[in-house]
């Protein structure tokens, strides 16, 4: 077995520093979105090592087979055909302003319902059973990207959802297998409309380029041959389906092989490239360690995965528990994710979880729409989630989770019903450190908000803010409404 | 390095602020102030528009405008065969010549044209042209129609190419979200829906100061960069400047902006809603003389599947409002020989109208060009409407090639580096 990559050591806390909270709430941002105090000394308590197998110890199952009440609520496209057979049946006969309503009660539902499912998903973000689970299964929903724009079924946009949930962790060649017959994907990507006679390279160019090799491993060529291998993958509007009519049963010229290729045989091959571990492995790498890692990194992690045979889960392991993860390149470096603030923010302060529809006007403006991906790379993330705009409805979002009232940028939050008489329901601030000294509690929040140390000068404002009100709710919310509109309070 | 008069203009000011730091300067200041000159290095400053430069506007008609119902074909036979409900008659246009004329709403903007401020660009699209709203939206924003994730828009690599980055206000969009358009590598313009709202919301505004170093010495705006071969790592520190840059970038300019809008009188009639309010902020802040070169404005609705005939006169009527009472305006100020205004849509619409009333996505449309500096008249053939391309008119102009004319001979930039290639500029603007 080859040496690994010195960052990939495991994390030594005796050489690298003590297992303290910082570390355990960086583990817990990483893995998660967010530890509460008691969170924390839980994962201390655990160590390094056994803290990472308890986050990893969930089901590869899909939420519904977790519980079959913790699911969305899809009530509203109840009844509504699903199939393009059946949809094609209730339009037929119907005059065309008849169609043009039915169609638009169509979308009004369908977009009811893809605003349940994301209200449904932040929700398990805040208080799930299995952080890490959905914090990889929002990894996956920016790489393996469909949007529900153009009108999108949700039921294909849930029924993904749980294909994520499933996968996350599981077999990496299963999951694009299963990727490649999910029918949102082969709708989003036009795979339906690959046919022998006009084939569409819509979903071959994207499974190379952003799915599993990147770009420039493999030739145009490659493109033309891969699309021949995947005609006839379709789905009839709820399920997938296999058109052999519509299959090119010929030979393929495939990175230098021949054959009758289909699309599985496909994957094979390309799985069998030297590019794709590695660039798998830095896609991982990238969203839960630092950006940009370096390449031998890669190529050691990518080495692990085949050693794996794809399993995700070891891969995983090893990052979470390296020397890296815990260096200065890695704790408080990211900056959050809309999603990670917004679902951070209502664990951290322990707020009740407001109706995601009232918060989808933020995240929207954020730049993090949740089941809208702006484009098939999903979201480029670090620093393009920060413009000026930006910047000031995260502060203002975070405000207005933390109690604060007022103009949320951007009027969309108050369109939506927002206003201070509906502001999550804030507990009392003073419960923590009652009766402490100034300096004590700010130390106190600042450790639960930011969980990591700030600047003097900055704790001494926090300090004079609060100055001798320390027994005041209102002096202390408006300290912790500071907390939340620092530049610090963006990183994690 | 420091032989680059610009780049020693920015040092300069830099050291300045250095130096009124006194004792207090953060440590990180340094290196900004270094991995700033690298950035300007080789880059091409250009001087912001302030009271006299020229500034561009972009008016973005979202969701697909019909073409054919804008810049009307009235002369032509099969216009009114394919739209027998659409079409608007001979009679109603407001002629431009013996083929095409006005919508009927158009008049206020006729009357631009009669005042030989308006051109009008027949026939702009690009090959393969792509019907998701999305998609080709993208390809009009980044002008690169083969990359299929366009990170950058054309607007963005014009600003990366050319400004310094010292000024927030560079680049100026009203709405909720960024357009690509406007999105550079480096340089991230401002954006707003509403002035008003475009603002910290908290209650301890000092507080809010002080913990976002507000009024503190600016860290270095350029990005750090990796020397060549190493590889780019940001750490919490580098983080954290570039957000408190931000933050402060956001506070100026919010504080600015809110200043104008309130302060600005006008006797112009803007239309109510992002789009005409947005003109109206555009417009106070081209007499507030901000260094701002780009404003970008947006008015939706254009995806017309149904019953388009309403709604689209509704449209023409609130679009032509408002670039009316925008050159009113300008006129006042007397910036209209330095104002430059460019529509745009992602496409146009099908030659023949659907069963709804309404029209399905299309290909081919015309763009329009407002301003003293243009040359007044009507740029390139009209597409045939018999000649089709699966049912939508073919393109016989680039759009490429539009923006390669604002960027050359308006913008003073070369265009090669923004698009890539070299587009022939268009007969659009006056020598």
């Amino acid at each position: 077995m080859p040496r690994l990559h010195p960052n990939l050591q495991p994390y030594n806390p005796a050489a690298d520093g003590t297992f303290d909270s910082v570390k355990a709430a960086h583990l817990l941002n990483r893995a998660g979105f967010g530890g509460r105090a008691d969170e924390i000394s839980k994962v201390i308590k655990l160590g390094p090592i056994k803290a990472v197998d308890w986050l990893l110890d969930f089901p590869d199952a899909p939420a519904e087979e977790q519980s079959k009440t913790d699911v969305p609520d899809l009530s509203e496209v109840e009844g509504y055909p699903r199939t393009f057979a059946e949809r094609r049946k209730l339009f037929n006969g119907k005059s065309p302003d008849e169609r043009q309503m039915l169609q638009q009660k169509l979308n009004m539902v369908n977009r009811q319902a893809v605003g349940a499912t994301v209200n449904w998903w932040l929700k398990r973000m805040v208080d799930g059973p299995y952080p890490l689970q959905e914090k990889l299964s929002l990894f996956w929903h920016g790489h393996f990207t469909t949007s529900a724009r153009d009108e999108r079924s949700a039921w294909l946009m849930w029924q993904q959802n749980e294909l994520l949930r499933r996968q996350g962790a599981g077999n990496f060649k299963e999951f694009v297998r299963q990727v490649s017959r999910d029918p949102a994907m082969l709708d989003y990507l036009n795979n339906s409309q690959n046919r022998k006679a006009h084939p569409n390279e819509n979903y071959a160019r994207e499974l190379m380029e952003l799915f599993t090799l990147g770009i420039g491993n493999y030739t145009e060529k490659d493109i033309k041959e891969a699309a021949r291998a995947f005609t006839g993958w379709a789905h009839d509007g709820d399920a997938y389906i296999y058109r052999s009519f519509d299959h090119d049963k010929g030979a393929k010229a495939f990175f230098g092989r021949t054959g009758n290729f289909d699309g599985d045989d496909v994957i094979d091959i390309i799985l069998q490239q030297k590019a794709c571990a590695p660039y798998i492995a830095g896609r991982l790498w990238s969203f839960f360690v630092y950006e940009n890692p370096e390449p031998d990194l890669m190529a050691s992690l990518g080495t692990l995965l085949k050693e794996s045979k794809w399993d995700l889960r070891p891969v995983l392991q090893a990052m979470l528990t390296s020397k890296a993860f815990y260096g200065s390149r890695a704790v408080g470096t990211q900056i959050k994710s809309p999603v990670q603030l917004v679902v951070g923010t209502i664990r951290l302060l322990d707020v009740e979880m407001p109706d995601a529809r009232r918060l989808s006007g933020a995240l929207d403006q954020m730049g993090q729409m949740p089941l809208m991906p702006p484009n098939v790379k999903g979201w480029p993330g670090g620093r393009n989630w920060i413009n000026t705009s930006t910047l000031f409805v995260r502060y203002n979002t975070a405000l207005f989770l933390a109690g604060g009232a007022g103009p949320v940028t951007g009027g969309k939050l108050k369109r939506a019903g927002i206003s201070r008489d509906k502001n999550p329901r804030a507990k009392d601030p003073l419960a923590i450190a009652r009766g402490g000294s100034a300096e004590q509690i700010v130390d106190e929040w600042v450790s639960r908000l930011i969980q990591r140390p700030i600047s003097l000068s900055k704790r001494q404002t926090l300090v004079e803010t609060l100055a001798s009100r320390t027994d005041d709710q209102n002096a202390v919310r408006s300290m912790i409404q500071l907390i939340v509109s620092m530049p610090e309070y963006q990183l994690c | 390095m420091l032989n680059d008069v610009s780049t020693r203009r920015i040092f300069l000011q830099r050291g300045l602020t250095l130096l009124a730091a006194g004792g207090s300067i953060p440590t990180f200041l340094d290196n900004t102030a270094l991995a700033m000159m690298h950035a300007a290095d080789g880059a091409l400053i250009q001087q912001a528009s302030g009271k006299d430069g020229k500034i561009l506007v972009i008016v973005q008609l979202s969701g697909g405008n019909d073409g054919l119902n804008t810049i009307v074909p009235y002369a032509d036979d099969a216009y009114h065969r394919g739209r027998p409900a659409l079409a608007h008659k001979a009679s109603d246009v407001i002629k431009i010549d013996d083929y095409i004329g006005l919508h009927p709403n158009l008049a206020p903007i006729k009357a631009l044209f009669d005042d030989d401020m308006m051109t009008i660009v027949q026939g702009v699209g690009y090959p393969n042209p792509n019907r998701s709203h999305f998609r080709s939206m993208d390809i009009w924003h980044s002008a690169e129609p083969e990359r299929e994730a366009p990170a950058t828009g054309w607007l963005g690599r014009y600003f990366d190419n050319t400004c310094d980055g010292t000024d927030p206000h560079t680049g100026v969009s009203i709405g909720e979200t960024l357009p690509l358009a406007m999105k550079g590598a480096r340089i991230t313009p401002l954006s707003f829906e509403k002035p008003e709202n475009y603002k910290y919301a908290g209650r301890d505004r000092k507080g809010y100061e002080k913990v976002n170093d507000i009024g503190m010495p600016t860290p270095g705006r350029a990005e750090p960069v990796a020397p060549k071969g190493k590889i780019e790592v940001a750490t919490a520190d580098d983080q954290l400047q570039f957000l408190t840059r931000t933050a402060m970038d956001a506070q100026v300019s919010s504080d600015t902006i809110q200043k104008l809008a309130k302060n600005y009188q006008t006797s112009s009639q803007y239309p109510g809603g992002e789009y005409g309010q947005g003109l109206r902020t555009i417009a106070a802040m081209i007499a507030g003389q901000l260094p701002t070169r780009v404003y970008y404005v947006s008015l939706g609705g254009f995806d017309t599947h149904a019953n388009q005939r309403g709604r689209h006169e509704q449209l023409m009527q609130q679009f032509a409002q408002g670039v009316a009472a925008f050159w009113q305006d300008m006129k006042r100020q007397e910036n209209t020989d330095r104002v430059l205004m460019m529509t745009f849509s992602e496409f146009g619409r099908r030659v023949e109208q659907n069963a709804s009333g309404g029209t399905d996505h299309g290909a081919a449309a015309p763009m329009m060009f407002f301003g003293k500096s243009v040359k007044s008249g009507v740029i390139g053939k009209h597409p045939s409407l018999t000649q089709l391309d699966q049912g939508d008119l073919r393109y016989n102009i680039d759009f490429r090639e539009a923006y390669a004319t604002v960027l050359q001979q308006w913008l003073d930039s070369p265009s090669k580096p923004v698009l890539g290639q070299q587009f022939k500029p268009l007969s659009i603007l006056r020598a």
